[in-house]
């Protein structure tokens, strides 16, 4: 590790570090650049390390992990109890919630000249999909939370079930997580739906309204005579759900549905792998194994499954001409990764800022990830269970989407990135609590700003130069381990040894390069007008060139 | 001979090819003395033009009386031919076995060759000693041109033309020559202008167990010194390896009798430790099973990638001590065309902002691998799918290629040409129209005559239409040195050459038009804005003139 010293200052929202005079002389550094900048939100753990008998140098201090691939190591003196209070301060600010005190994000008074919480809106989101229609049907049923107190208000489900159906089908999925509509084909009209387990249990309970439910939203593509089912998790994992009162749904219940499972392990799993990373690339990158210790990690396996996943369900809805219904076990986490991803592999619109936007605030934010509990915003219980890198998970599926069709999407990798940042950093509302309901009791959008607001008031720094506006592409990545690579632009950012990374030096000359293209059309604009100010004069010759002036084609 | 005798099939009709990437095609199969060529007969179809020389090897099978030829190709290409009738399939086996494997160079097919495009600059005379000495005689006058090699006689794999200290004359490069393998005695490799420090390859010296020494080659070697300064003697083998080769007569500097030199070991692998490196690594790239589970266990196992940091750490070495270090540096490791070829060239690559241009990367190819001696024919005959357990097959020139591949990608800006250029330099290293990569040395080709009978590879590359292709449309002239990582993060796999029959790169091509159609268009404006400036120039003066009278 780096060893600096300096002078630490804090802010409600993050921890600065300063150079210290001497420690800046010996850099050649004339102003007293910043070394660090930590956002309080990103502290996962905070502990003192050495005592007041410690000898030896920088054995005394704070040690400070972060959510975000990263430790801190703050040696300090002995003398003067500095320490006592530093550590008090910070558990304080760090884990507002432990000390019933307000996240950060409800005293930031930045201002941006776009309101993000604009960006989603529902019903316009599904007027985009056409919806509703002759099959799909728009309901209020959950308005006040009460049929499902984890699911947004306004669903999309079938035009032939009834309110009264579906407070029936509630009491047989688990938390009550209908399956509702996340996704129609814009021309086979083929949906895609999400819902969490049936309530199947031991005894292998049947519920009627259930089965009819599925058989209502099979009926509403003519195409294919079978609905598909795709239970995210291991077979094994599904089976022994049964222990717990869910299960899947079997063959002799639902004989109109196939049932697949696509293998993907569940949090804990995604949490241990992730840490395994941790391990392999902070402090110091694994030198002489390196490929067979990222493999043990199993991180881009699990990658792999999820996009392998999202390929399947995007494959039934696209050229199977199938609907699909997925789910987990309570269909906010793995069943987030697979929807949202199969979105984004079908319709390009998710591809470009906005979209993106709105597919994180529909398939995530409004359904119900978990991101309170997943990320455990200001809460300093570290080792909780229910802490998991899903959602970081799904952005490295997207990552790994872009590199592979450079030019499909509007953003860039720093607009990846800054989403990741800010999941963390409590700055702004958009990733707080569990469920919509909780943000509406706390009247998020009211008292705090979206991310969205400083993404889209900076629009042009997350673009991608690269991007070509293409309808109704639809991507499949492939998703074989030989095309997989690790993230090493975020995974690896804090490596003490890894030099600051510059913005990717090819988007930059691509850049420049488009600019250098406005300015010649500007250029080539004024030069035509004063040309054609010239020829219009009275005194001009008659055998003037106008002929020979070139068009300015904007075919750009 | 006449290659009539070897083909006892020319022609087979019905014949199905399965190729990667493209829909099976029924045509029929021609062999000619030099192609496998299939033909659908149909317009617009793409047909298949094989070189002989490019297939590494080929396995058959039958199935009834349908016999299934797979063709494993030398650019790790694998394509499977459905032949009809169990006699044709066996005759077009066995003749493409023949074929593949003629032993005479002058059988090959660059002597047969005749091009279509009309020769602008004679790629054999693209690059000569000469005019590269050129470059750096304005800059310094402690080196000259030596011919004491003209004939071959002192250095067999030496070029005639070799650039030596001024200070040593030729009588005492012969003595020099005794001591050294392969009597490659120290020459002058590159020139760094920047603080006029070089660095210089040979063959090791060949001290023997009983420590024998040359005072002509520590007076050689000493002469390229400023005065109280040290220079550093890179061996590209372990301690271990190079004292090992003192039992066969070879060795390394002693300090005793080089105190002005500090030598420095690095462990490059050679020979068939590459070549099973390779082989492993193409073996993982091309299993098909399903769940291709521990694919980087495998990748790792190869080894592939700690050989490409290997070279680049020794490279990065080499260019530390010249350009930091303000130090000149010798490099051998035992014959000195191999591993020290590697290392001499990258860190020009890393050095040298030429280099790293078409022409420059040409000039370092012609000069620091084809002159100097790097045995293409025996290095390149057989590729990753060949069993053969020769020594003397290793991938010492596409391992080259990959390091400077992992530097681009690094530095995506700062190279003239793109990565089609380095897989084409592979391409015909292995199999190829032009006389180039034949031979193992200058005085082979001179034997050869290569120069009178076949045609350069440079001939057709710097040709305008042909140099648009493998042209970086990010170039931007960088005239610094250029540190590439070695950490393992920072190293990939080439997917160009390694996945290139596994993937199609359509999707990523797109971004590259999109990048050169950019560039075309800015030209386009470009000359717009010029045609517009002037003629508002040319209407301002007629104003100007109507207003004077």
């Amino acid at each position: 590790m780096n060893l600096l010293s300096g002078l630490l200052e804090m802010e409600l929202l993050r921890i600065w570090m300063k150079l210290s005079p001497d420690f800046r002389e010996r850099l050649g550094l004339l102003d007293s650049t910043l070394i660090l900048d930590v956002p309080l939100g990103v502290i996962s753990r905070i502990e003192k390390m050495g005592g007041a008998t410690s000898r030896g140098e920088n054995s005394y201090g704070l040690d400070i992990t972060c959510k975000d691939m990263r430790n801190l190591r703050f040696a300090l003196k002995q003398e003067g109890h500095s320490r006592r209070d530093m550590f008090e301060t910070l558990m304080r600010y760090a884990f507002p919630l432990t000390h019933s005190l307000p996240i950060f994000a409800f005293a930031n008074e930045e201002k941006f000249n776009v309101d993000g919480w604009m960006v989603y809106n529902p019903v316009e989101e599904y007027r985009r999909q056409g919806l509703p229609n002759h099959h799909w049907r728009i309901t209020f049923i959950n308005k006040f939370y009460e049929l499902c107190d984890t699911y947004p208000p306004l669903l999309v489900v079938p035009y032939r079930a009834s309110d009264e159906d579906l407070r029936r089908v509630a009491a047989f999925r688990s938390r009550n997580r209908i399956p509702v509509l996340s996704w129609i084909h814009p021309e086979n009209k083929t949906v895609i739906m999400r819902c969490s387990q049936p309530l199947v249990g031991m005894s292998g309970k049947r519920n009627k309204d259930d089965e009819k439910y599925l058989d209502v939203i099979r009926e509403t593509n003519r195409q294919i005579s079978k609905l598909t089912i795709y239970d995210a998790r291991p077979s094994v994992n599904a089976v022994a759900n049964k222990a717990t009162g869910g299960g899947y749904e079997s063959e002799d219940a639902y004989p109109n549905a196939e049932l697949f499972f696509l293998d993907i392990h569940n949090i804990h799993v995604m949490r241990e792998s992730l840490k395994k990373v941790k391990d392999i690339v902070y402090p110091n990158v694994e030198e002489s194994h390196w490929l067979s210790s990222l493999e043990s990690t199993h991180w881009l396996e699990h990658i792999k499954l999820v996009l392998t996943g999202a390929i399947q369900v995007a494959d039934r809805v696209s050229s199977g001409k199938s609907s699909v219904l997925v789910h987990c076990s309570d269909g906010w986490d793995r069943t987030a990764q697979l929807t949202s991803l199969a979105m984004l592999m079908l319709d390009s619109y998710y591809r470009s800022i906005e979209g993106f936007e709105i597919l994180v605030q529909k398939e995530w934010i409004s359904f119900g990830h978990k991101f309170a509990s997943r990320i455990g915003h200001g809460d300093k219980n570290h080792a909780d269970a229910d802490r998991s890198p899903i959602f970081l998970q799904f952005i490295d599926c997207v990552w790994q989407m872009s590199k592979q069709f450079p030019t499909a999407f509007e953003f860039n990798e720093r607009f990846l990135m800054t989403i990741l940042d800010h999941l963390y950093s409590c700055r702004f509302g958009t990733f707080l609590y569990n469920c919509e309901s909780v943000r509406e009791k706390q009247n998020v959008t009211e008292r705090t700003v979206s991310l969205w607001s400083l993404i889209n008031s900076n629009k042009d720094n997350f673009k991608n130069p690269f991007y070509t506006k293409e309808i109704n592409r639809v991507l499949y990545p492939v998703a074989s381990m030989r095309h997989l690579e690790l993230w090493v632009n975020y995974y690896i950012r804090w490596n003490p040894r890894i030099k600051q990374q510059q913005p990717n030096p090819v988007e930059q000359r691509y850049m420049e390069l488009l600019a250098l293209r406005d300015e010649y059309i500007k250029r080539l604009e004024e030069l035509q007008l004063a040309n054609s100010a010239k020829l219009t004069e009275p005194s001009s010759s008659p055998a003037s060139p106008s002929q020979m002036v070139p068009h300015v084609q904007t075919h750009f | 001979m006449e290659f009539a005798e070897l083909i006892k099939t020319p022609r087979v009709d019905n014949v199905v090819l399965h190729r990667p990437f493209y829909p099976a095609v029924e045509g029929t199969l021609c062999l000619t003395g030099h192609h496998l060529i299939l033909s659908s007969r149909q317009d617009n179809t793409e047909e298949l033009w094989l070189l002989h020389s490019n297939i590494d090897a080929i396995d058959k099978r039958f199935v009834g009386p349908l016999g299934t030829i797979i063709i494993k190709c030398k650019d790790f290409r694998i394509i499977q031919l459905d032949i009809p009738g169990m006699e044709e399939c066996l005759n077009i086996a066995s003749s493409i076995e023949a074929l593949s494997t003629l032993d005479s160079i002058t059988l090959m097919y660059p002597f047969f060759y005749r091009p279509m495009f009309e020769v602008i600059e004679d790629g054999w005379h693209s690059f000569l000693p000469e005019q590269e000495f050129e470059l750096y005689s304005s800059a310094t006058n402690e080196w000259r041109l030596s011919y004491v090699n003209k004939d071959f006689a002192v250095c067999s794999s030496y070029p005639p033309i070799v650039i030596v200290p001024k200070s040593i004359d030729d009588e005492a490069l012969r003595k020099v020559a005794t001591f050294r393998h392969g009597g490659r005695f120290p020459v002058l490799s590159y020139y760094h202008k920047k603080n006029g420090m070089v660095i210089m390859r040979s063959g090791q010296p060949l001290t023997g167990t009983n420590g024998r020494r040359c005072k002509e080659d520590e007076k050689l070697i000493n002469a390229t010194l400023r005065a109280g300064k040290r220079g550093y003697i890179i061996d590209t083998r372990s301690l271990n390896v190079a004292q090992q080769a003192r039992a066969k007569g070879g060795g390394f500097e002693q300090e005793a009798h080089y105190p002005q030199w500090r030598r420095i070991h690095k462990s490059i692998e050679r020979y068939h430790i590459l070549q099973e490196s390779l082989i492993k690594l193409v073996e993982a790239c091309n299993d098909q099973s399903h769940n291709m589970d521990r694919w980087l266990s495998k990748l790792e196992a190869s080894n592939w990638l700690t050989h490409v940091k290997e070279i680049l750490t020794t490279a990065c070495l080499a260019a530390q001590c010249v350009d930091r270090e303000g130090a000149s540096i010798l490099i051998h490791g035992t014959e000195g065309t191999d591993s020290t070829l590697q290392v001499t060239s990258l860190a020009q690559i890393i050095l040298e902002p030429r280099s790293r241009t078409i022409r420059g990367f040409e000039a370092l190819i012609e000069r620091e691998w084809l002159q100097a001696g790097h045995p293409f024919q025996q290095r390149c005959a057989l590729s990753a799918y060949c069993n053969s357990k020769q020594k003397w097959e290793s991938p010492v020139f596409l391992l080259f290629l990959d390091c400077v591949w992992q530097i681009l990608r690094q530095f995506p800006c700062s190279f003239e040409f793109n990565e089609n250029f380095l897989i084409m330099l592979f391409e015909h290293a292995y199999a190829s129209q032009f006389g180039t990569f034949l031979g193992n040395n200058e005085s082979e080709r001179c034997k050869l005559k290569l120069q009178q009978k076949t045609m350069s590879l440079w001939s057709w590359v710097n040709r305008p239409s042909e140099l648009s292709q493998f042209t970086n449309p990010l170039f931007e002239a960088n005239n610094l040195v250029i540190w590439p990582s070695v950490a393992p993060q920072s190293l990939q796999l080439w997917e160009g050459i390694f996945l290139r029959w596994n993937r199609s790169s359509k999707y990523l091509d797109e971004a590259y038009e999109e990048m050169v159609h950019i560039i075309e268009y800015n030209k386009e404006l470009q000359a717009k804005v010029n045609i517009l400036r002037r003629q508002l120039a040319e209407l301002e003066t007629e104003g100007g003139t109507q207003e004077s009278p």
